[in-house]
């Protein structure tokens, strides 16, 4: 307790006990000490390290914001142009389907001109040759004409040794021609 | 064995002499550097030091910007945000540098060879007699004569009215009391304590180094006391923490009341 510098022992010591808190003579420069030291913080806090820090922590969450909102918009135009491709996807593919079922049409059409064109070909050829047939069977029902008579000009003779007048088979065959075909008529 | 001296941590002594600075009609104002005035000085420089480094403004926080803003928010969120409410941020810079100031001279008391500043009653009635100064002058810059409403209980007979209004106006004039007070006795208690289970520590165990037999449990005395000094450290740093955290609260509670006045009241 001896303290050659200590102001308040010689105090603290007489008042065997006190509170060396209570020399009042320590008061008052303590009391202006503590409020410069108060009021250099407190300038410094007001000054620097309050917007300091607060600056630091509205920064950040301005920034943090900033960047939602960005990712935000990003996603948003991602979004509209995947819209914009499925769009167009599908009005591709309705595209392609009109244009293949036209070409569709269209062979289709080109096939039945070609078939009615090859049909008429053929009907006509058709009808060509039955008129070669129908003139061929004419001539040819001409000759049998004559190859009867011939004939039986030729059975007369070998008969009969007498011969025929080409004149008197022809009239005979004509009737029995006529009634002959008569015959098949009826 | 040295004497058991549980007051003598207090006293204050100089550590650099400084001419007295001469106050007219009041004296000489004796502007000395004491162990006190070195542990505010110490104090101070550490805050600053601390948030210098701090206030980086780095959008990843490092370790000493994280506790900073971890400050920032609780002094911001559970003192003048919540208690006074959006009148609140002009006070932050002067709440936070009380909260800082007393808690950071509150540890260093309890530091090996640390001087406790807030146990020096002088210290926290200048603190609590400035709050008091702030308060009363915010209350009368913000309301004019309208503050005395403060004292004036609502919705009582006049008769009534008047008995509450000497209540109120005697619990609002000790604020500064209690205020410093409360400050000083817990710090000077937790010292005192702490103090005397250290000297059971030294005293008991060579009572039982020396002694012979039944006194050898002196050394069980000593175990005992150094447990409780383990535990009353880990208590104390709670207390220094808390009691900056409660002046602050208080000092809160205070504006709250006149900065609030026309509404909510």
């Amino acid at each position: 307790m001896a303290d050659p510098t200590s102001v308040a022992g010689a105090a603290a010591s007489q008042g065997a006990g006190g509170l060396p808190q209570f020399d009042v003579a320590q008061w008052p420069g303590q009391m202006v000490w503590v409020l410069i030291t108060f009021a250099v913080l407190y300038v410094l806090f007001a000054k620097v390290f309050v917007p300091g820090v607060g600056g630091a922590i509205d920064a950040r969450e301005d920034k943090i914001a900033g960047d939602i909102g960005e990712a935000r918009r990003l996603r948003d135009a991602a979004v509209a142009q995947a819209d914009a491709a499925n769009g167009e996807m599908t009005a591709a593919r309705a595209r392609a389907q009109k244009l293949a079922a036209d070409a569709q049409g269209e062979a289709k059409a080109a096939a039945a001109a070609r078939q009615a064109g090859e049909d008429a070909k053929l009907t006509q050829t058709l009808a060509a040759a039955e008129t070669r047939i129908a003139a061929a069977r004419a001539a040819a029902m001409a000759h049998v004409r004559a190859i009867a008579i011939e004939a039986a000009q030729a059975m007369i003779t070998r008969l009969t040794g007498t011969s025929a007048g080409a004149g008197e088979v022809e009239r005979a065959l004509g009737n029995a021609g006529r009634t002959a075909r008569q015959g098949a008529q009826v | 064995m040295a004497a058991i001296e549980p007051m003598e941590q207090f006293l204050v002594h100089k550590v650099v002499d400084l001419p007295p600075i001469p106050i007219p009609g009041l004296g000489a104002l004796d502007m000395s550097i004491t162990n006190s005035v070195l542990f505010m000085l110490i104090a101070a420089g550490l805050i600053s030091v601390f948030f210098l480094a701090a206030s980086r403004r780095a959008v990843v926080p490092g370790r000493m910007q994280a506790l900073a803003e971890m400050l920032y928010g609780m002094v911001d969120g559970a003192l003048t945000g919540a208690i006074i409410g959006d009148r609140g941020r002009p006070f932050l810079p002067f709440v936070f540098t009380l909260f800082l100031l007393i808690a950071t001279l509150n540890v260093l008391g309890l530091a090996p060879g640390g001087f406790t500043v807030t146990s020096q009653l002088a210290v926290t009635a200048a603190l609590a007699v400035m709050t008091f100064s702030i308060v009363l002058a915010v209350g009368f810059a913000r309301n004019g004569l309208g503050f005395f409403k403060l004292f004036w209980p609502s919705g009582v007979h006049w008769g009534m009215g008047v008995f509450l209004m000497i209540i109120e106006f005697i619990s609002f004039s000790v604020r500064p009391l209690t205020l410093a007070m409360r400050l000083f006795g817990n710090m000077l208690g937790g010292h005192v304590v702490t103090y005397m289970f250290a000297s059971f520590v030294i005293g008991l165990g060579l009572f039982g180094l020396h002694g012979a037999g039944i006194e050898k449990l002196g050394l069980v005395g000593s175990g005992v006391s150094f447990a409780m000094i383990v535990a009353l450290l880990a208590l104390e740093f709670v207390v220094a923490f808390l009691q900056a955290f409660v002046f602050a609260a208080l000092t809160c509670v205070y504006l709250n009341e006149v900065v609030n006045l026309d509404h909510g009241h």
